[in-house]
């Protein structure tokens, strides 16, 4: 008996930190959801999906672990659509079980996919969304929509999606060495009682993106770097008046494929951090705006970028941490893991807008994309008019929140709140 | 739809309460049922798995603490509680890899094989060596694995990748008795041969019948 061989890939660079430092706190699991205008139909999701994993082969991948290094080894396992039945980012890689690196769910409306970070970001998995949505559709709808709707777009081939990116755009210049310079400055530490089972309290704000975007021209700037000045203006707010010696740090994800030339649909991102001390500047929104202007022209440059790249990819060239077995890297991440998070307050993700062909307008809704947090924590997406802000917590407490969607409303900004608790 | 007036956000969904600041919030006169539905379903908190556990953590903590106490107030000649403590953690070690979640019976196999062995030789040693240990119960131990391996993964069809590295490592494991026979450490030689026979012919089988195999699982789990 002939057996196939068994195809596997490498992680990536940004996926290696992942397996490791999840936990039942933190599951490392993030959700995109569709809303649609009708109930979804669970059969025709079925089909969808299996038609939108013939396109994405990594999807296919169950995570195993090697003597050295964890690998994708990509089965023949089938995922099922099921009714959502599992609280908000539920954990999906559990150790040794060989299960796939994602989850489609639907209720009423709402089609959710919900992926395991190490499979990929938020912009792979845009992609897949995209996809999936579109098969759906066409196969639902199939009647009602023009004939000549444009065929997918597929973007890429196989290969440049399965492409590391990381590997691939890593400059080895060592000219970058010197420049690296390590701080370890201690952010504020938003602390509260934790949620019931560790789960996750998700609220969504739902808003017009012209209404924000006139609010957002007012301070002369982008929805990014005002919402991001927003966060921190909200936490600070909430923050014990002993603790405002330290800085509020956030760490913002930016998408590499745009500054690189990918079309992959592993991860490939980079982070960079936004900083503010309110024991040095002002508290008023305008100061934070001005400070977070700043930050963001000088850290998104090319040059910054490649530097990033440089010490992450340098860190997994080391031969030392190479022939490492895996249960020690395994506790030498969760610890630099550990110290890299008390130089973070927390985080916020805009993974920007989403398209869909304008033929679908009349039956989706909006899009969503929460994560899982071990602070409050801000990703955002927007589709046609709706921009959907959304806080993911795993404390009860829920001021930040508050104060940060009461500060739109009170300036004019139209909220539609919706919880899962 | 609701409308919080403190937060002044409307609020879609069936909450009683303002998800943001927690008040409560009077509901429209005009709205009917059909205006509020759920936009998130209601999982109910999971139960306590873990009970018996729990009871058995408790037992044995219990059953230590008991047998010191009484070795204090009545000492014998024998420190038994020390037996106890010793049996108890080797009862752990061996459930810990069972019931630890390792989906993946062919590792879990060759777990219960070292940690067997090692126990063996442990209680061997503290018992005033008898030599049992190596005489008999680490060659049956890695010939039973042999067994049992290519039982489960004909019985659960797994596929050759999937337990082909185990295989190995067992085979690997069962050629250890040979050096207890060349060195003379044994009295009773019959299960030593037939393990190290016995792991011989698998190695060949493995080597012939799926050399490429072997050498892809390898290349693959190695990867540095």
């Amino acid at each position: 008996m002939k057996q196939k061989t068994i195809k596997w890939k490498r992680l990536d660079n940004a996926s290696k930190i992942f397996p490791a430092t999840s936990n039942n706190k933190d599951t490392k699991v993030f959700r995109l959801a569709c809303e649609l205008y009708n109930d979804v139909n669970p059969k025709i999701l079925q089909r969808a999906l299996d038609m939108t994993l013939e396109n994405f082969p990594l999807f296919t991948s169950v995570l195993r672990r090697g003597v050295f290094w964890y690998y994708f080894e990509m089965g023949n396992l089938k995922p099922t659509v099921t009714i959502e039945s599992n609280p908000v980012c539920a954990p999906i890689y559990i150790k040794n079980m060989r299960n796939l690196l994602f989850r489609v769910s639907y209720y009423k409306k709402r089609i959710n996919l919900e992926v395991f970070h190490a499979l990929t970001d938020g912009a792979g998995c845009i992609w897949f969304m995209e996809s999936l949505i579109y098969y759906y559709m066409t196969l639902k709808y199939k009647d009602y929509l023009p004939k000549e709707i444009d065929k997918i777009n597929y973007k890429a081939s196989i290969s440049q999606k399965m492409d590391d990116s990381f590997e691939r755009n890593f400059n080895k210049d060592l000219a970058y060495r010197k420049t690296f310079k390590p701080s370890y400055k201690k952010a504020y530490q938003i602390k509260g009682a934790r949620n019931q089972e560790n789960r996750m309290r998700l609220i969504e704000g739902t808003m017009s993106v012209k209404t924000i975007l006139n609010l957002t021209r007012k301070f002369d700037t982008t929805l990014t770097v005002f919402l991001t000045s927003l966060f921190i203006y909200s936490i600070y707010k909430d923050m014990p008046s002993n603790k405002t010696n330290q800085p509020i740090v956030l760490s913002v994800p930016i998408n590499l494929r745009q500054f690189y030339d990918s079309y992959t649909s592993r991860n490939f991102f980079s982070t960079m951090d936004v900083s503010y001390d309110f024991s040095k500047n002002g508290n008023e929104l305008e100061n934070i705006i001005e400070s977070v202007k700043e930050t963001f022209q000088n850290e998104l440059t090319k040059e910054k970028l490649d530097l990033h790249l440089y010490r992450f990819m340098s860190l997994e060239r080391n031969p030392i941490a190479r022939i490492i077995p895996l249960p020690l890297k395994d506790i030498t991440l969760k610890i630099a893991d550990y110290f890299n998070d008390r130089k973070m307050t927390t985080s916020i993700s805009n993974i920007g807008q989403i398209k869909m062909p304008p033929e679908f307008s009349d039956y989706i809704n909006k899009f969503t994309i929460c994560v899982s947090a071990r602070r409050p924590k801000i990703t955002l997406c927007s589709y046609k008019d709706n921009l959907v802000i959304s806080f993911t917590s795993p404390f009860e407490n829920t001021d930040i929140q508050r104060i940060f969607f009461q500060y739109l409303t009170t300036n004019g900004v139209d909220v539609e709140i919706t919880s899962n608790f | 739809m609701l409308y919080c007036d403190y937060c002044k956000v409307h609020i879609s969904g069936k909450g009683e309460k303002c998800p943001l600041c927690g008040n409560i919030i009077p509901k429209d006169n005009e709205m009917t049922d059909k205006d509020i539905t759920d936009t998130f379903p209601t999982i109910p908190l999971s139960y306590e798995k873990h009970l018996i556990m729990k009871i058995m953590i408790f037992v044995s903590i219990a059953a230590v603490t008991i047998s010191f106490a009484i070795e204090t107030m009545f000492p014998t000649r024998i420190n038994w509680p020390i037996l106890v403590l010793l049996g108890l953690i080797s009862m752990w070690l061996c459930l810990i890899i069972i019931i630890q979640k390792t989906y993946h019976i062919s590792k879990k196999i060759i777990w219960m094989v070292v940690i067997v062995s090692i126990l063996s030789l442990f209680w061997d040693w503290n018992t005033g060596w008898k030599g049992w240990s190596i005489n008999y119960v680490i060659p049956i131990a890695c010939m039973s694995a042999m067994i049992l391996m290519y039982i489960t993964a004909k019985i659960l069809k797994l596929s050759v990748n999937d337990y082909i590295t185990y295989a190995l490592i067992d085979a690997i494991f069962g050629i250890i008795p040979l050096s207890f026979i060349i060195f003379g450490w044994v009295n009773v030689i019959y299960p030593s041969v037939i393990s190290v026979a016995s792991s011989i012919i698998t190695l060949a089988a493995i080597f012939i019948f799926q050399g490429d195999n072997i050498k892809a699982e390898l290349h693959k789990r190695m990867h540095i």
